[in-house]
C-alpha cells in the first residue's frame, strides 16, 4: 500500500509536468468533442489519433489516448441529452431519461447529473485501477466463456426489462437486431452468412453504423419531414439550473452504477454499452420510482452514466496487468504501446512502474478535468441547438457519413448507414422502439460467440452454464430480472385465463 | 597528379549522373501518398506490421504511406478494397496466411491471381503453449494425456478451417486428439489458457511474446522441420513423432495484380532495404518473425501453395 502511494505520487508528479498535462487536456477535449458529435465515435477518434502518437514518448501517447477514451465515453451523452442523438452506443440510455429532462426544459440539470455521475464513476474506477488492479485482474481471469455468455444474456434481458410498457414489441425489435448481427462471417467456422453473394456483406453489419443510421440519420429525416425544431420549447427556462440536492439525491444510483461498471468493465469484450444498459435495468428494478422511468427520472440517468465511465478504468486493468485488450479502444492503446516497443503485462509493472503509475495518475486527473471540459463543450453545443434545423440536419448528415465511413474505411458502410436512416425514420413514425434493435446488433453476436465457444470448450455439454457457480448466479439473476419485469403481463394473462374459466 | 584529378572529376561526374538518374526515377514513382491498407483492426499482428512498414518506408519512398484499417471477413474486406482500386501502385495491403487459409474454406471472392505479392516480410512457425501453472509442462506429457484420454484436452485456436485447425487434425491422425476451441477475438484467446480455461493455445510466438516473456505461457512444441533459434530447448513435432510443417504464419505486402512491373520493382527495392534496416530487425526480433524477404515469383507461389495445402488437408 505504501509502495503504491509512493509510486502513485511519482505518477502524479510526472503527469503534472506541463507537456504531460497539456497532452491529457488536449486528449480530453478531442475525446469529448468527438464523442459529442453525432456519427463520430471516440474509437474513430482514437484510431485517427494513433499516427500522432508515433512522435510522442510512450507514456505521453498513453496519456493522449487515455484522455480521448475518458472524454469520449462521456462526450456521447452530451448529444444524447441535448438532441436525442447518442454520440456513442454507450450513451443510448442517456436518451431515455436525459432527453426527457431536456424536453421539460431541464437540460442544464440533466447535463450536470450526467457529468457528475460520469466523473464519479470514472474516478472510482481509476482508483480501483490504481489500488486494486491485481485482484481485479484475477477476477477477470476467473471469468471464462460461460460467464461471458451469462453476462451478455443479462444485458439482453435488461433490454426487455427496461421496456416501458410494451415488452413484446421490444422483443421483436431486439430479435431483429440479433438477426442483423448474424450477417457476415460466423465466429467459429469462418463461413459467410446472409451475405447474398455480395462480398461486402461478408464483413458483416457493424453496430456503430446501425446506430448512426437509426439515431443520427433517422432523427434528421424525421426532423426535416415533420418540420419541427430540435430545440424543445422549454430550453430557455433558466430557472431550473442544478441544485446540490439534485446530485445528492442520486448518490445511491451513482454508487450502484459505478459498482456495476467496474465489474462489467474488466470483462474482455463487454465494455461500456452492456455496462450502461445493465445499470439502467438494475436501477429500474430497485428504484422506488420504477413506474416513472422513461419520463425523465434523474436516477435513471445517473446510474448508466456512472456505469459507462466506470468501465474506462476497469477496462484498463486487463490491458495493463495482463496485456489483454478487452475492447476496441483498449486495443488501440495496445497498438500504441507495441509500436513504441512497450509490451503491457505483468513485466511492465516491474520494468517500468513509473510509466504504469503515470498512466494511473493521468486517468484520475482526466476524470476530474472532465467536469471542466464537459461543461465547456456542452456550452459550445448549446449554440448548436439554436441553429436552424436545416443547417443542423445537414451538419449531422455529413458527420454521419464521415463517421460511418470511418468505422473501417469502407464505403459500403455508408450505404448501410443511410438505409438504416430510412428504416429508423419509419420505425419512429410507427412508434416501433429502435434502441432494442441497436442493442441486439451489439449484444447478439457477442452472445453467439460466447455460447458456441463455451460449448466447444466443454465437449458440447450445455449444462456448463449452470454448473459453474458464477455463470449460474448471473443466469439466475437474469431469470429473476425477466420474471420481475414481465410480471404485470404474466399475471395479467393468468388472471385473464382465470376469469374466463370462471 | 593529373590522373588523380581526372579520376576525381570522372567520379564526380558519375555520381552526379547517378544521382540525377535516381532523382528522375523518384520523380516518376511514387509522387503522391501510397495508401497502406491494413486488413485487420488496430492492435493485432498485421496492424503492427503495416504501421511499422508505413513508418519505415516513408523515407525510402519519399512519400507518406497513411494506414487505413479495413477489417472484416478474415482480412478479405481490405483485399476486396485493394482489388477494386486501380492498379496504379498507390495502394498496398497486408496479405497474410490466415486470409489465404480462409480462401481455401470458401470465404471471399479473392484469389491469389488477383494480387501481386511484392514481398513476404515476416514468417513464423506456430507453437503449442501451455499455461505456466498447468498440469502438463512438456509436449510429451501433453501428448500422452491426449492419447490416454482423447478429447479431454482443449486447445485455444483462431477458428475452424484455419491452419490451426489443420494442425490439430494432423495431430488427431496421429491419435493425439485434442478439442479445438475457436476464439475469434485474440484477447479472449490469450486470456483463456492463462486463466486456466483451456489446456493449451496454438499461436505464433510473436503474438503472445509478452506472456512468454512474463512466464505465463510456456512453449512446448514447434511445428517446423527444425527448432526455432530463439527457443532452442523446445522440440519440434517431428522429434516427437508427428511431422507437421509448412503451415507457418506469414505476412506479405501486396499490390493489385497488373500493377506496372517497374513500380513493383521500386516497392520491392524499398521493402528489401527496409527489412535490412536495424529498426525493422528490432521489430521482427521482438515478434520472433525475422526472415530474409521473399520476393518475385517465389513469393507469389507461396500464397498459391499455401491455399492448396490448406484446401487439400481440409478436404481430407
Amino acid at each position: 500500500m505504501m509502495d503504491t502511494l509512493q509510486l502513485l505520487g511519482g505518477g502524479f508528479g510526472a503527469a503534472f509536468h506541463l507537456a504531460a498535462f497539456t497532452t491529457i487536456v488536449v486528449g480530453l477535449l478531442v475525446g469529448v468533442v468527438a464523442g459529442a458529435l453525432p456519427g463520430i465515435s471516440f474509437v474513430n477518434a482514437m484510431a485517427m489519433a494513433l499516427p500522432f502518437t508515433y512522435v510522442m514518448e510512450p507514456t505521453q501517447s498513453m496519456l493522449f489516448l487515455g484522455g480521448i477514451y475518458v472524454g469520449g465515453v462521456f462526450g456521447g451523452s452530451i448529444s444524447a441529452i441535448m438532441i436525442n442523438v447518442p454520440g456513442t452506443p454507450a450513451s443510448l440510455p442517456a436518451t431515455w431519461e436525459g432527453y426527457k429532462l431536456t424536453q421539460q426544459g431541464q437540460v442544464k440539470r440533466a447535463l450536470a447529473i450526467a457529468l457528475t455521475a460520469s466523473a464519479t464513476g470514472g474516478l472510482v474506477s481509476a482508483l480501483v485501477l490504481s489500488f486494486l488492479s491485481a485482484p481485479f485482474a484475477s477476477f477477470a481471469l476467473s471469468f471464462s466463456q460461460p460467464e461471458f455468455f451469462a453476462a451478455t444474456l443479462l444485458g439482453l434481458v435488461s433490454v426487455i426489462a427496461i421496456a416501458k410498457d410494451q415488452p413484446f414489441v421490444t422483443m421483436v425489435s431486439l430479435f431483429l437486431g440479433i438477426a442483423i448481427g448474424t450477417v457476415g462471417v460466423d465466429p467459429l467456422y469462418g463461413q459467410a452468412r446472409f451475405s447474398f453473394g455480395i462480398s461486402e456483406m461478408e464483413s458483416g453489419i457493424r453496430f456503430v453504423v446501425v446506430m448512426i443510421g437509426l439515431f443520427a440519420v433517422g432523427e434528421v429525416v424525421d426532423l426535416l419531414a415533420t418540420n419541427r425544431s430540435l430545440r424543445p420549447s422549454g430550453t430557455r427556462a433558466r430557472g431550473l439550473g442544478v441544485k446540490f440536492s439534485d446530485l445528492w439525491g442520486v448518490k445511491w444510483a451513482i454508487a450502484r452504477g459505478t459498482a456495476l461498471g467496474c465489474m462489467i468493465g474488466v470483462i474482455p469484450g463487454a465494455g461500456a454499452t452492456p455496462g450502461a444498459v445493465i445499470a439502467y435495468g438494475v436501477e429500474k428494478q430497485v428504484s422506488r420510482r420504477r413506474d416513472e422511468f422513461g419520463t425523465g427520472v434523474p436516477e435513471g440517468l445517473a446510474a448508466p452514466e456512472a456505469a459507462k465511465n466506470a468501465t474506462t478504468g476497469a477496462a484498463m486493468v486487463p490491458l495493463l496487468t495482463l496485456g489483454i485488450p478487452g475492447s476496441a479502444a483498449t486495443a488501440i492503446m495496445l497498438a500504441a504501446m507495441m509500436l513504441h516497443g512497450v509490451t503491457p503485462g505483468p513485466l511492465l509493472f516491474i520494468m517500468d512502474p513509473s510509466m504504469v503509475y503515470t498512466i494511473f495518475a493521468a486517468m484520475i486527473i482526466a476524470n476530474v478535468l472532465m467536469i471542466v471540459c464537459g461543461i465547456g463543450v456542452a456550452q459550445a453545443f448549446s449554440t448548436l441547438m439554436r441553429t436552424p434545423p436545416a443547417v443542423l440536419g445537414a451538419f449531422i448528415i455529413v458527420l454521419s457519413v464521415v463517421g460511418a465511413y470511418g468505422v473501417r474505411n469502407n464505403i459500403f458502410d455508408v450505404y448501410v448507414c443511410l438505409a438504416f436512416g430510412v428504416v429508423g425514420w419509419a420505425m419512429k413514425r410507427i412508434g416501433f422502439p429502435t434502441a432494442p434493435l441497436v442493442l441486439g446488433v451489439i449484444l447478439g453476436p457477442l452472445a453467439e460467440r460466447y455460447f458456441l465457444t463455451s460449448l466447444a470448450n466443454s465437449r458440447q455439454d450445455w449444462t456448463v452454464f449452470f454448473t459453474r457457480p458464477i455463470s449460474a448466479t448471473i443466469l439466475g439473476l437474469a431469470a429473476l430480472f425477466i420474471l420481475w419485469s414481465l410480471w404485470p403481463n404474466i399475471s395479467g394473462l393468468l388472471r385473464g385465463r382465470h376469469a374466463r374459466k370462471a | 597528379m593529373k590522373t588523380k584529378k581526372l579520376t576525381t572529376i570522372t567520379g564526380l561526374a558519375c555520381s552526379v549522373a547517378l544521382g540525377a538518374a535516381t532523382l528522375a526515377g523518384a520523380q516518376e514513382y511514387p509522387d503522391r501518398p501510397i495508401e497502406m491498407i491494413v486488413t485487420f483492426g488496430p492492435g493485432g499482428g498485421a496492424d503492427l506490421m503495416g504501421r511499422t512498414a508505413s513508418q519505415l518506408l516513408e523515407p525510402r519512398l519519399g512519400v507518406p504511406l497513411p494506414v487505413s484499417n479495413v477489417a472484416g471477413a478474415s482480412g478479405n474486406a481490405g483485399l476486396t478494397q485493394l482489388r477494386t482500386n486501380p492498379a496504379d501502385g498507390y495502394s498496398m495491403a497486408t496479405l497474410i496466411s490466415l486470409t489465404v487459409a480462409s480462401w481455401a474454406s470458401g470465404l471471399g471472392d479473392n484469389a491469389p491471381e488477383d494480387f501481386d505479392v511484392v514481398a513476404v516480410v515476416q514468417s513464423s512457425p506456430s507453437f503449442l503453449f501451455v499455461p505456466a501453472n498447468g498440469p502438463h509442462q512438456t509436449a510429451e506429457a501433453l501428448f500422452e494425456e491426449a492419447r490416454a484420454n482423447p478429447g479431454t484436452l482443449t486447445v485455444a485456436t483462431s477458428g475452424y478451417g484455419t491452419q490451426d485447425d489443420v494442425t490439430l487434425k494432423l495431430l488427431g491422425e496421429a491419435e493425439i486428439l485434442m478439442e479445438n476451441v475457436p476464439f475469434q477475438a485474440p484477447a479472449e484467446r490469450y486470456a483463456s489458457p492463462i486463466g486456466g480455461h483451456t489446456s493449451a493455445i496454438y499461436e505464433e510466438p510473436g503474438d503472445v511474446a509478452q506472456f512468454v516473456r512474463a512466464g505465463q505461457l510456456v512453449p512446448v512444441v514447434v511445428f517446423d522441420t527444425e527448432r526455432h533459434p530463439e527457443f532452442p530447448d523446445v522440440p519440434t513435432s517431428a522429434e516427437l513423432g508427428v511431422e507437421i510443417s509448412g503451415l507457418d504464419n506469414f505476412r506479405t505486402l501486396s499490390v493489385k495484380a497488373g500493377t506496372d512491373p517497374e513500380m513493383v520493382a521500386r516497392l520491392e527495392e524499398a521493402i528489401v532495404d527496409m527489412v535490412a534496416s536495424p529498426e525493422w530487425q528490432e521489430f521482427c526480433s521482438q515478434t520472433y518473425s525475422c526472415i530474409e524477404p521473399v520476393t518475385g515469383d517465389e513469393a507469389q507461389q507461396m500464397i498459391v501453395d499455401f491455399r492448396e495445402t490448406i484446401a487439400a488437408r481440409l478436404g481430407s
